[in-house]
């Protein structure tokens, strides 16, 4: 095995201690005495993708359904718990994965334990609970979709890019399906998907990796394995030729969304996307920024989302336009500067910095426990390997300015492209 | 628990010029976080110049006598790094995290850019044009319209009582000399802190530190304070956004400055109102009525005094109804108090999350930063759990009887306002204004 280059000694996978439980549940603990804190992370193998038409946003609304009380720890419980002892906890749902996490003092690790073995031991799925939860989702999605520009304009995106795969429909799903989510929908899924051979917790921190293998086995081990999963239909169709939607919305200013199918994260373009993703629109010199906000004044703002997921994704630009300005010209600008970079590449000063630069953000996420805990479960669910975590500079580093032409020329092909545009409504 | 929070080695010195230098070394990942602070935010724009010392802090790193707009772009990220550049009420600042070996660059270009800006006239203009386009985006979220309209409701025609990206008429009208003024009046060194934490060398930093900043000069003089903000009327008022389906709501009243001896009771008080998952606010209003995803209480804390208020946002129909919870709630907390168990449990949580909040290098320069600003002792981080867990339940109910919304207070909900403005009708005098007239 290589020796790993001294700047990636951020994070020493050698200290890392992997297990796992006969009931099949994974176990990755780093001890790092830098600050006297523990992050304690819990990774579902499950997202939108795993669901179905008629019940999407169950992941989601599941995730708010995990701190409503369950056996030993009933309703209201599972934060005041943990709050009185100095930590706190939140949780996320992606495409992807569902994931939970714990920031708490050293002293406070076996509390975190039993709470969140507790949860996955025997939740407690009320109608009560499901019910209040659902208004309270209900209005989440009013927050980030139905009042927000970006929110409206992403959920028509998804629905261009896939036609088949699951990846279509939002992460907190469509309005008429949280309706309808019944109690007996959350108990079928609480079996499959969070049965402890579908996921994978991750602790970080000050501790000691044999007591906290030892206490994690006395209080998971009795959990029964659940069944496997369900395949994800993979059956997305080649796309062949642009499609179009447009969002009329009474807005003060128009927007503009483009996005292309790309590869799947373990693809080793992916990489090379994110390299692209900066030369492209990371920082005041990046090339969208100079020109469609600098040098054109079309835009106020423009930015590129390369979110690595399981199953192929989506490489989406986006572009606040300035008030009055028409979308066609804007888009014009972003066609033909997408088309250089696909045609002449980019220069090799151009990666040096995108590369510096991711440098510099993977050393961010990797200063704290919590960012660590973050990336290794990160890397697993979407990578297969937690180890992969620890080689995200490497694969920046290998990149070279004939990978980023080449990605730009394959994956943002226009007779490829999903574009929607956001018309401002006069009100009349 | 009680443990003092252990900070790195500090130096602290005072250069002739009058700049503040404060370095921390610590370990850890191998960046280094600077960040300069001038005193004197939004605070100072001018009369009719909203959003001048804002426009300033974005013109000045656009070129200098040296460097081009672009070209300074260019070096700092090619660095790895992103120059960060703004204002709040109180302060400027420009900061930047990058590689520890490229710290002096970077001291060479964060101290020509603050010191030697020539405010490119074509550079101004655009800054202008693009700030003016981003207000439209602005009105556009609700979230940030209603923050807007809070503030001008909380402080009125007071230095606080605008929004530091400024108004659409007074960045249209500001000047080239509007700017060059600002910056010779305002960016001295006797009114900067220059902070560097990080895995650094404490004299190499020194000597680039004085290489870089010794030379600059300015006007003498302290900045004047600002006025104590008066206590807002009890009033309503509706920002008329008649298409969106979720109103957001605010209910704010005077909170007090940041060296005020109530801060800390006043955190605890607003932590047990409305600060984690468990708040009185956030049982009352998602746990048991499902009528929002979120809800908080903060006070927010500047130089010369402050504002406590409460945000969340509900459904266009339980406008009305959310308010009552929120203010009921207020009322009941304020009368009896916490209880033991509650209070325990608050205390155990804020003293569990400080030190999360200086883990990054980042974290640390932001919180030495305001130390310096608000002329604080390192106790204040240092002994901050100790001040917390020394709270007790009757220090808490008087910092909410003085500070919480229960008489003179201001109810802000940016919604339909055919719909809304009725409901809202019990909390006070309701005044109905166009979502624009918000920029």
């Amino acid at each position: 095995m290589a020796t790993p280059p001294a700047h990636t000694g951020v994070l020493d996978l050698e200290q890392v201690r992997a297990h796992t439980l006969p009931n099949g549940l994974r176990v990755r603990l780093l001890h790092d005495r830098s600050a006297p804190t523990l992050s304690y992370y819990t990774f579902f193998q499950v997202g939108s993708r795993n669901e179905r038409l008629g019940t999407t946003g169950i992941s989601h609304l599941f995730e708010h359904m995990m701190f409503n009380g369950a056996a030993k720890y009933g309703p209201k419980e599972f934060d005041r718990v943990l709050e009185s002892r100095g930590g706190h906890s939140n949780a996320y749902t992606s495409n992807d994965v569902t994931a939970y996490y714990e920031d708490f003092a050293p002293d406070a690790l076996e509390t975190v334990i039993d709470l969140e073995s507790d949860r996955m031991r025997s939740l407690r799925l009320t109608t009560d609970s499901l019910e209040q939860e659902r208004e309270v989702v209900k209005e989440e999605r009013r927050l980030r979709t139905e009042n927000s520009i970006f929110g409206l304009m992403e959920e028509q995106l998804e629905s261009l890019v896939f036609l088949a795969h699951p990846y279509r429909w939002p992460v907190i799903g469509w309005m008429d399906d949280i309706e309808r989510i019944t109690r007996d929908d959350c108990e079928a899924f609480f079996r499959t998907y969070y049965a402890p051979n579908n996921a994978a917790v991750y602790v970080v921190g000050d501790m000691d990796p044999d007591a906290t293998l030892e206490l994690l086995e006395r209080h998971y081990a009795d959990i029964p394995a659940g069944p496997r999963p369900a395949p994800v239909p993979q059956g997305e169709p080649p796309q062949r030729g642009e499609r179009r939607a447009v969002v009329r919305y009474p807005a003060q200013a128009p927007a503009l969304l483009a996005g292309w199918r790309g590869p799947a994260a373990r693809s080793s373009d992916s990489a090379a996307l994110d390299v692209l993703q900066v030369c492209l629109a990371v920082g005041e010199s990046s090339r969208l920024r100079r020109r469609l906000v600098q040098d054109e004044e079309v835009a106020v703002s423009v930015s590129i989302g390369w979110g690595w997921r399981i199953d192929p994704g989506v490489f989406l630009a986006f572009a606040e336009l300035a008030p009055k300005v028409k979308s066609a010209r804007a888009e014009a600008i972003l066609w033909e500067e997408l088309d250089r970079v696909a045609t002449k590449g980019v220069s090799g000063a151009e990666v040096r910095r995108a590369q510096a630069l991711l440098r510099s953000s993977v050393l961010h996420e990797l200063a704290t426990h919590h960012g660590i805990a973050h990336a290794l479960g990160q890397a697993e669910a979407l990578l297969g390997d937690w180890r992969e975590a620890g080689h995200a500079l490497e694969h920046y580093a290998a990149v070279g300015p004939r990978d980023v032409r080449r990605v730009a020329a394959e994956y943002l092909d226009p007779s490829r492209r999903n574009v929607v545009a956001l018309d401002p409504e006069v009100k009349r | 628990m009680s443990t003092p929070i252990a900070l790195p080695a500090i130096h602290r010195e005072t250069l002739p010029t009058g700049l503040s230098v404060v370095v921390a070394q610590r370990p850890g990942v191998p960046l280094a976080a600077v960040r300069l602070v001038l005193r004197g935010g939004s605070s100072l724009d001018p009369a009719r110049r909203s959003g001048l010392a804002h426009l300033v802090a974005l013109a000045a790193r656009r070129g200098t006598r040296r460097r081009t707009g672009p070209e300074i772009d260019l070096a700092v990220e090619s660095l790895g790094a992103e120059l960060g550049a703004g204002v709040d009420e109180d302060a400027t600042y420009f900061g930047l995290s990058a590689p520890v070996e490229e710290l002096p660059r970077c001291m060479d270009i964060l101290a020509d850019v603050a010191t030697h800006p020539i405010f490119p006239p074509a550079e101004v203009k655009r800054l202008k044009r693009r700030e003016v386009a981003a207000l439209a985006h602005d009105l556009d979220e609700p979230s940030v319209v209603a923050d807007r309209a809070m503030l001008s409701a909380a402080f009125g025609d007071h230095p606080y009582g605008h929004s530091p990206e400024g108004r659409v008429r007074d960045l249209t009208e500001a000047s080239r000399g509007d700017v060059v003024g600002f910056h010779s009046r305002h960016y001295r060194p006797s009114e900067a802190i220059l902070v560097v934490v990080g895995k650094v060398e404490l004299g190499e930093v020194l000597a680039l530190v004085r290489k870089r900043f010794g030379a600059w000069r300015g006007p003498e003089g302290a900045e004047p304070p600002v006025r104590a903000p008066a206590a807002p009327e009890t009033r309503v008022v509706v920002v008329d956004k008649p298409d969106i389906t979720q109103s957001q709501v605010r209910i704010a009243s005077q909170g007090f400055p940041r060296k005020s001896p109530d801060y800390v009771p006043g955190i605890v008080a607003s932590a047990l109102l409305g600060g984690g998952f468990t708040s009185r606010l956030m049982e009352a209003i998602r746990v048991n009525r499902g009528l929002s995803y979120g809800v908080r209480s903060r006070f927010s804390t500047s130089a010369s005094g402050g504002v406590f208020f409460i945000s969340t946002f509900t459904k266009v129909e339980t406008t009305g109804e959310i308010v009552q919870v929120a203010l009921d709630e207020t009322a009941r907390f304020s009368d009896e108090g916490p209880t033991a168990e509650e209070l325990e449990r608050t205390k155990s949580y804020l003293c569990g999350l400080f030190p999360l909040s200086l883990e990054t290098h980042d974290q640390l320069a932001e919180k030495l930063a305001d130390l310096a600003l608000f002329d604080l002792p390192d106790d204040d981080i240092r002994l901050f759990r100790d001040h917390v867990r020394a709270i007790g339940a009757d220090e808490c109910r008087l910092a909410a009887r003085r500070y919480f919304p229960l008489e003179r207070r201001v109810v802000v909900a940016v919604g339909p306002a055919k719909a809304i403005a009725p409901a809202l009708e019990r909390f006070g005098p309701v005044s109905v204004v166009p979502a624009r007239k918000m920029v």
